[in-house]
C-alpha cells in the first residue's frame, strides 16, 4: 500500500511542478545555452574566414604588415578561447571572450580601412567574395547577440519573478546570466562599405 | 466619438448633463492624442504582407509583377521554398539588415522546420538591395553566392534603371540556386493552421497509462481512486474550473479509472499512439492568420547586401 501512496503522491507532484515554474526555468535555461551556441558559431565562422582574408590582402598589400599582423594575432587569441557553455557560467571567461572578440573586430575594421587604398584588391573577385562572407558573418554575429540577449532577459525574468524565484532559490540555484554589452569600439565594427 | 453624440444613445444611458458628456469626450480625445504621441517611432513599421511580390515603392510594372507572382507560386508548389519580394520607398533610418530580418521573421517566409525562405528587399531612396536567406538555404544560397547575385545580376540592371529586369533576373538566379534543395510536402497544402501541443496532452497520456497501470497491476480500487484524483487535477491545470465542477469530476474520474483498470496496456499489446505535427499553409492558401502569409521559416542573418 505504501508504494501506491508514493505513486499517487508522484502523480500529484509532477503536474504541480509546472505551477512553480520549475519547467519554465529549465526551458529558459536551455534556450540561453542554445542561443549562446549560436553566438559562438557565428564568431567561429568569422575566425574561419580570417586566414583566407589575410592571404588575399597580403597578395596585394604586402607592406601593410602591421595591420595584417594585428589581425593574425587577434585571430590567434580568439583561437585560444575555451568554448562551450562553461563560458556562460564563468564571468571571467565571458569577459575574456568578449575582450578577445572585441579586439578581433577592431583589428578587422582597421584592415578594412587600409584596404581602401588598393583599388586592384577591391576589384579582385576573391576579395569581393570574402567581403560578402565577412559582411554576412558580422550580420550573423549581430543577430545571434541580439537573440542571446533576448533569451537572457527571458531567463533572468523567469528566475526573479514569483513564485519561480522560490523554486530557483530552494531547488535550482541558477545564477543570473549576463547579457552582451555594447563592445568597446563596436561602432566601428567592420562595416565593409565601398 | 459619434456614438456619444447620438440622441438614442444619450437617452438610453444614465442621465448625464451635456457639459459632463462634452468633458468626457474631451478627455477621451486627449487620451487618444497622448497615446498617439507616445507610440514608439524608433523602428520602421513592417509593411503588411500582400503576396509573393510586395511592390510598395512601385518599382515593378504590373505585367512583370503578375509573372513573378506566377513563377514564385509554382516554385513553392514544386519545391516548397518561398521567395518573397519587397520594395519600400525608404528604410526611414533603420539599418538595412535590421529591417530586412525583422520583415522576414514577421512574415515567416519559408516553411517552418525547413526554414527555406528568401526575401529580396529593395530600398528605393537608400538605393540598397538585400537578399535575406533562411537557415535552411544557407548551404546552397551562401552569403558568397547571394553577394554575387546582387553584384553581378541585380545592381548592374538597377544602375541603368531597369528595375523590372533586375528583380526578375535576381529572382530567377535565386530560384536556380535553391531549386531541388527542398521538395514540397504533398499533403502540406491540405493542412492548415499551426498547432502546438500543450504539455497537458502529455500529462493526459501519462495519466491514462498510469491509472491503467495502477488499476490492472495493483488493484482496481487504487485505479478508481487514482482516476478520481487525477481527472480533477488535470482540469485544474487546464483551466480554473469552479469547485462544483471539480466535485462532479471526481465521480467521473473514478468511473474513468474503473474503465481504464480493465484495459491492461502492459501485457503484450502495444498501446503506442502517434500524433502528427501540424502542417503549415503556404502563401497561396487563404489561412485564417492573414497577417503572415509565410509558413514560419526562421532566419539567422544569412544573405548579402549591396547598393546601386
Amino acid at each position: 500500500m505504501r508504494h501506491v501512496v508514493l505513486f499517487l503522491a508522484l502523480a500529484l507532484i509532477v503536474p504541480a511542478l509546472t505551477g512553480c515554474g520549475y519547467n519554465t526555468i529549465q526551458k529558459n535555461d536551455e534556450a540561453v545555452i542554445a542561443a549562446w551556441g549560436d553566438v559562438e558559431a557565428a564568431y567561429q565562422r568569422r575566425a574561419d574566414l580570417i586566414p583566407n582574408l589575410v592571404e588575399t590582402v597580403k597578395a596585394y598589400a604586402a607592406h601593410e604588415k602591421d595591420t595584417l599582423m594585428a589581425v593574425t594575432e587577434a585571430r590567434a587569441k580568439v583561437g585560444q578561447l575555451n568554448l562551450g557553455s562553461d563560458t556562460l557560467n564563468n564571468p571571467e571567461a565571458m569577459a575574456n571572450f568578449q575582450a578577445a572578440q572585441g579586439s578581433m573586430s577592431s583589428a578587422l575594421s582597421k584592415l578594412m580601412v587600409v584596404v581602401e587604398k588598393y583599388p586592384d584588391l577591391k576589384a579582385n573577385q576573391n576579395f569581393r567574395d570574402l567581403q560578402h562572407q565577412l559582411e554576412g558573418t558580422e550580420n550573423r554575429i549581430n543577430v545571434a547577440r541580439v537573440r542571446y540577449n533576448k533569451t537572457v532577459q527571458v531567463f533572468n525574468t523567469s528566475i526573479r519573478t514569483f513564485p519561480n524565484n522560490l523554486t530557483n532559490n530552494f531547488l535550482l540555484n541558477l545564477p543570473r546570466r549576463e547579457p552582451f554589452k555594447a563592445e568597446e569600439g563596436a561602432q566601428h565594427a567592420p562595416k565593409v562599405k565601398f | 466619438m459619434q456614438l456619444f453624440s447620438t440622441p438614442r444613445r444619450a437617452s438610453a444611458g444614465p442621465p448625464l448633463s451635456g457639459a459632463a458628456m462634452q468633458a468626457g469626450g474631451i478627455a477621451l480625445l486627449a487620451l487618444l492624442l497622448i497615446t498617439l504621441t507616445v507610440l514608439p517611432v524608433s523602428a520602421r513599421t513592417i509593411p503588411a504582407f500582400k503576396g509573393y511580390v510586395n511592390d510598395y515603392a512601385d518599382m515593378i510594372s504590373g505585367p512583370v509583377e503578375a509573372k513573378l507572382d506566377q513563377t514564385l507560386k509554382s516554385f513553392e508548389q514544386s519545391d516548397s521554398t518561398q521567395v518573397a519580394v519587397l520594395t519600400v520607398d525608404s528604410l526611414e533610418g533603420d539599418p538595412l539588415e535590421d529591417f530586412s530580418i525583422r520583415v522576414a521573421e514577421k512574415w515567416g517566409v519559408g516553411q517552418k522546420g525547413k526554414d527555406n525562405g528568401v526575401l529580396l528587399l529593395v530600398a528605393k531612396k537608400e538605393r540598397k538591395v538585400r537578399l535575406e536567406v533562411g537557415y535552411g538555404l544557407e548551404g546552397v544560397l551562401t552569403d558568397l553566392l547571394a553577394g554575387r547575385i546582387i553584384d553581378d545580376v541585380i545592381t548592374p540592371r538597377f544602375k541603368s534603371d531597369q528595375f523590372d529586369q533586375g528583380v526578375e533576373a535576381g529572382v530567377e538566379a535565386v530560384i536556380q540556386a535553391t531549386r531541388g534543395e527542398f521538395k514540397a510536402d504533398p499533403s502540406s497544402s491540405q493542412r492548415g493552421g499551426r498547432r502546438e501541443e500543450s504539455p497537458l496532452v502529455s500529462y493526459l497520456f501519462f495519466s491514462i497509462f498510469f491509472i491503467s497501470f495502477l488499476g490492472s497491476k495493483v488493484s482496481r480500487k487504487v485505479g478508481v481512486v487514482a482516476g478520481a484524483i487525477i481527472l480533477p487535477v488535470i482540469f485544474l491545470l487546464a483551466s480554473s474550473p469552479g469547485w462544483l465542477l471539480l466535485l462532479v469530476l471526481i465521480p467521473i474520474g473514478a468511473l474513468v479509472g474503473l474503465l481504464l483498470s480493465f484495459i491492461d496496456f502492459f501485457s503484450g499489446g502495444s498501446g503506442g499512439s502517434s500524433s502528427s505535427g501540424g502542417g503549415y499553409s503556404g502563401f497561396s492558401s487563404s489561412g485564417s492568420d492573414s497577417f503572415s502569409g509565410g509558413g514560419g521559416g526562421s532566419f539567422g542573418g544569412g544573405g548579402a547586401s549591396g547598393d546601386w
